[in-house]
């Protein structure tokens, strides 16, 4: 945590006014939070309870104990894993060089093709669904991880990010490095990549977090239990009449951890340390 | 992907190497960095696209053979009552939804835009519910906004506020959507926001200072101009997200009470898996389509004068 | 056709192998202990019949989301042998020529085809054609809170009563004050919402489909009493409308002992138990004093992959519906009897006489009706939902909700 910044301490109270402000924002965003943390460590009896229970008597573990006895879910979660890391490096690489041709490379028929494909955009994914499936099972990879991975490997939204973010950047640095002899891929990978985190960062968060909760698709389009994502997974612990809402709940809490450690790790990457590497300064 | 070639590092002068490096390599380079996305997003995009727009001019369950009716779903769906409402739904909450998340977005950001003690920790608590799947926001918010037995009433009792509806009344299920909507996507935009302002010269703004500029005018002078790409993206994605809005909808609310947060996408949804109506759901699709085509036609041009404006910069 | 669509999907799918073994893929959609008693029955199969291997799984969805898993996997021709298809969705999914036609194998005696319930039997049955083997049958009977009723110092219900009792009751038990409903009814909108009303409409002389098969059975004086019905209870404030998909509040309000009557299946027994409450169960209420209600029976729909794999799969329906089987799929997955024989068997009366108010509902089975098998049937349903909705919020009258779901449901019966 940083410090208090020394120059603007004031003298009437031992931390800064701003908690004033911060701290009812933290509440809103944070209490029904909080119940979710809470409410995975109660039993299925108290869950079930209306009104509902808002701190459980003691923390009860049935929810994690059942998540964790079921011998599949390590597998959901690395299933869950290699098809989100897949997803958002496929997205940051050819996000990058489709945006890149996009943003500084002329080539017959980059209007139209760029249009076709933000135009994919348009459909809800509700309809599209059905051809997808036809397309995944003509390729043979339903029922695998392949499905889930090939058709977001790369989105428009990611291409099209990159392109607008490049478009930004000024030419002026690459044709520095161009004039050093540097390669055309050199040069993205060496001096537009690193200037390009703010949009890095969003691409890599967006498509990890839809990929990672996803769960419309994968209903479709897996059918062993071998293959199941995390989301998947703890969807069939919601049965037709009864539902386990505290492993449900145990459940998500799980899935969200390797998200928020993330977060906290690009947090630091991405928003703080961008001043000091921008170039534009 | 070998066609960018290195040239002879003993050429003399700078700028014709680089025209032609330009003139030689570039559509070639072009091609092949843009065919795997192009291969990938025309191949699983353009032929559903296309396969759906057909879809569109059947009637079909998806089980028997379809049969071609050309524009009668249209001419159908331009009739129908649900449909309209579906539409107008979808807009209301678009039309609420994406101006509050960029305004709270950018406001929450300029907030959290300090080196004060926690602020990591305000950060994380605003963005995590952006990271809850939508099965847990559905069981959380049911529990909260229940009618009867909800926290949200029984904290409106204590404050001697009437209690209300929430989802068990149709006039207000659907800003309760937005409201939710709100709190679990505001932390993208602040996220996105705040790496924007990081980006913003600390100089240029204490400069601005010491020209005796206020608080506001260097946010209207500055930092808003220098926001204004992250703000066409975050509009942009918003927009896109909102139109198509469909999970929330689906755990929560199931387009009820009284078909009063019936979103278009939950339409067609309902149309092509409940009632076996899938071409007249691909052509309420369309429609929702050929909407958001005359947006982003909107949206590309302001983006052209965009691009005109950095590329004179 | 059909082996040569599924070819390219796995290797298998092209009926028996060299060696005479035929393997079926079945999606059962369950979970939890319904998933275990299926997975020993599959295993006690393979056991008796190791030339037929039985691929069971789940097929990576619940039963609620299996009618669109299947819509898909139809389309594609890249589908399962069996699937566990809900009793409302089967007469359009039977649409497709690759649902497989069981008539001819369900004659054979050792099938023992009418030893299956009545509504089981139908339920299967489009259009004379059977298409599946019954998965599941339950029905309504009316739960009731003990200690609600005890609290209120109102007698308990004994089952010979009439609806205009229930409401009379269910407002008598309702206050505000201690935040207590007489009774519930999801309003979602949604089939759970709608099949509740059908004993009122059959009671009182209506149908779902008139005999013309073109317009609505109940747009007459049936309907209308029946959703007076609702009506009043909604004018009453006296029902939970349970507005959120899966109607688990309303069971959770019930448990929690703010709720003193509810129209339920057996499903919700064990909840019950679990959750240890004290309850009662008595037949639903009816107009004319005979006894009425609804079975809400589910399917194991067959489809087509080439004539050995049918065969197959009606062997192992066989064996999973069989009385020794069954038994253990009722007791277990909190279901009924699919079998009189099974109902007569000793294990079965011993499960009955162990769980308070299971007796109510398994002699429920013997005058309990089931939805007719129309393809329209889901357009009907919407629009009734709606109206149903609209009688429990206490949105608008009897009269004028019937008149617009007759508009839009016989649209819908016309176009076919």
């Amino acid at each position: 945590m940083t410090p208090v910044s020394g120059r603007k301490r004031r003298g009437w109270l031992p931390f800064s006014p701003w908690h004033f402000v911060l701290a009812p924002v933290a509440l809103v965003f944070g209490l029904p939070l909080l119940w979710l943390v809470l409410s995975s460590f109660m039993t299925n009896a108290q869950i079930n309870k209306f009104p509902p229970t808002i701190i459980p008597d003691s923390l009860h573990l049935d929810g994690y104990r059942y998540v964790l006895q079921n011998a599949l879910f390590p597998r959901w979660f690395l299933n869950s894993t290699i098809v989100a890391l897949v997803v958002v490096i496929g997205n940051l690489l050819f996000g990058i060089l489709g945006g890149y041709a996009f943003a500084r490379l002329r080539f017959g028929g980059s209007k139209l093709l760029l249009t076709l494909m933000l135009g994919t955009l348009v459909i809800p994914f509700q309809i599209t669904m059905i051809p997808t499936f036809l397309i995944m099972k003509k390729l043979g990879l339903v029922d695998t991880l392949g499905a889930l991975i090939v058709p977001s490997l790369v989105t428009p939204f990611a291409v099209f990010l990159f392109r607008q973010f490049f478009l930004s950047l000024p030419r002026e640095i690459e044709e520095a490095a161009w004039i050093d002899g540097c390669s055309r891929l050199r040069t993205i990978w060496h001096v537009v990549v690193p200037m390009a985190r703010p949009a890095l960062s969003t691409v890599a968060v967006l498509t990890f977090l839809t990929t990672w909760n996803d769960l419309a698709w994968p209903l479709i389009a897996i059918n062993d239990d071998h293959n199941y994502t995390l989301q998947l997974g703890l969807a069939t612990f919601q049965g037709q009449h009864r539902t386990q809402w505290s492993a449900v709940m145990a459940g998500n809490l799980i899935a969200v951890l390797p998200v928020l450690i993330a977060f906290l790790a690009a947090q630091r990457t991405f928003i703080q340390s961008l001043t000091s590497s921008a170039i534009k300064g | 992907m070998r066609v960018a070639v290195v040239p002879p590092p003993t050429v003399a002068s700078p700028q014709p190497r680089i025209k032609r490096r330009r003139g030689h390599g570039e559509a070639g380079a072009a091609w092949a960095y843009v065919s795997p996305a192009a291969l990938i997003i025309l191949g699983l995009g353009i032929l559903p696209m296309a396969w759906s727009l057909v879809l569109s001019m059947q009637s079909s369950d998806l089980i028997t053979p379809p049969q071609w009716i050309g524009l009668k779903n249209y001419e159908v769906i331009s009739q129908d009552p649900s449909f309209r409402a579906a539409v107008v739904h979808t807009l209301v909450y678009t039309a609420l939804f994406v101006p509050l998340a960029i305004a709270a977005g950018l406001g929450l950001a300029l907030l959290l835009n300090r080196e004060i003690r926690f602020i990591g920790f305000y950060r994380t608590l605003v963005f995590v519910p952006f990271v809850v799947s939508a099965t847990a926001q559905g069981v959380l918010f049911s529990f909260i906004f229940d009618s009867h037995f909800g926290l949200a009433n029984a904290i409106l009792h204590r404050l001697h506020i009437p209690t209300q509806g929430f989802f068990a009344d149709e006039h207000q299920a659907l800003y309760l959507l937005v409201l939710i909507a709100l709190w679990s996507g505001v932390g993208f935009c602040v996220v996105v926001y705040l790496a924007g302002l990081q980006d913003i010269s600390k100089d240029l703004i204490e400069a601005a200072a010491i020209d005796g500029a206020g608080r506001v005018a260097t946010f209207r002078h500055i930092i808003w101009p220098a926001l204004r790409p992250v703000t066409v993206f975050l509009v942009v994605w918003e927009t896109l997200q909102a139109l198509q809005v469909f999970d929330m909808v689906f755990v929560t609310t199931r387009g009820g009470p009284l078909e009063s947060t019936t979103v278009v996408v939950f339409f067609v949804w309902q149309q092509a898996f409940e009632v076996f109506n899938a071409g007249y759901a691909a052509a309420a699709a369309y429609v929702l389509a050929f909407g958001l085509l005359v947006l982003s036609i909107g949206i590309r041009f302001a983006q052209r004068r965009d691009d005109k404006e950095v590329s004179r910069s | 056709m059909g082996p040569l669509l599924s070819a390219c999907g796995s290797d298998s799918d092209t009926g028996e192998s060299a060696d005479g073994t035929v393997t079926i893929t079945m999606w059962h959609g369950q979970a939890d202990e319904a998933k275990a008693t299926i997975d020993k029955i599959v295993t006690a199969f393979q056991a008796k019949y190791p030339k037929i291997k039985v691929d069971a799984s789940s097929g990576g969805v619940l039963a609620d989301s299996m009618l669109q898993k299947i819509t898909t996997a139809l389309s594609s021709g890249h589908y399962p042998d069996i699937a566990y298809i809900f009793g409302p969705d089967i007469a359009n999914v039977a649409r497709s020529p690759k649902v497989a036609n069981l008539q001819p194998y369900v004659t054979k005696p050792e099938v023992k085809w009418d030893d299956f319930y009545p509504a089981a039997r139908e339920a299967v049955t489009v259009d004379g054609k059977v298409r599946g083997f019954p998965a599941l049958v339950d029905n309504l009977c009316v739960a009731y809170n003990k200690k609600v009723f005890r609290e209120a110092g109102v007698p308990e219900p004994t089952g010979d009563w009439t609806w205009d009792d229930f409401v009379a009751l269910a407002k008598r038990l309702t206050d505000p004050a201690k935040g207590r409903f007489g009774t519930g009814w999801p309003a979602v909108g949604d089939e759970d919402c709608v099949w509740r009303i059908y004993p009122m409409i059959w009671d009182l002389g209506g149908s779902i489909v008139d005999d013309s098969g073109k317009k609505i059975g109940f747009d007459n004086d049936s309907g209308l009493k029946a959703l007076q019905i609702i009506h009043q209870l909604g004018a009453d404030k006296s029902v939970y409308a349970d507005t959120k998909p899966g109607s688990e509040t309303m069971y959770q309000i019930f448990n929690s002992g703010k709720m003193a009557m509810v129209a339920t299946g057996p499903w919700e027994l064990p909840a019950f138990v679990d959750a240890k409450t004290e309850y009662g169960v008595v037949p639903l209420p009816s107009f004319s004093g005979k006894r009425m209600t609804i079975a809400g029976p589910d399917t194991w729909t067959v489809f087509d992959n080439g004539s050995a794999k049918i065969k197959a799969a009606v062997q192992f329906l066989q064996f999973l519906t069989d009385a020794e089987q069954d038994v253990q799929w009722a007791t277990q997955a909190g279901s009924l009897p699919l079998r009189k024989s099974t109902a007569e068997s000793a294990e079965w009366k011993q499960h009955v006489s162990s769980t308070v108010g299971l007796d109510v509902f398994s002699d429920a089975l013997q005058y309990a009706k089931t939805r007719p098998t129309v393809r329209a049937y889901p357009r009907i349903s919407q629009p009734l939902g709606q109206a149903i909705v609209k009688m429990l919020l206490n949105k608008d009258t009897p009269e004028t909700a019937l008149q617009e779901v007759a508009r839009a449901a016989n649209a819908a019966l016309v176009t076919g």
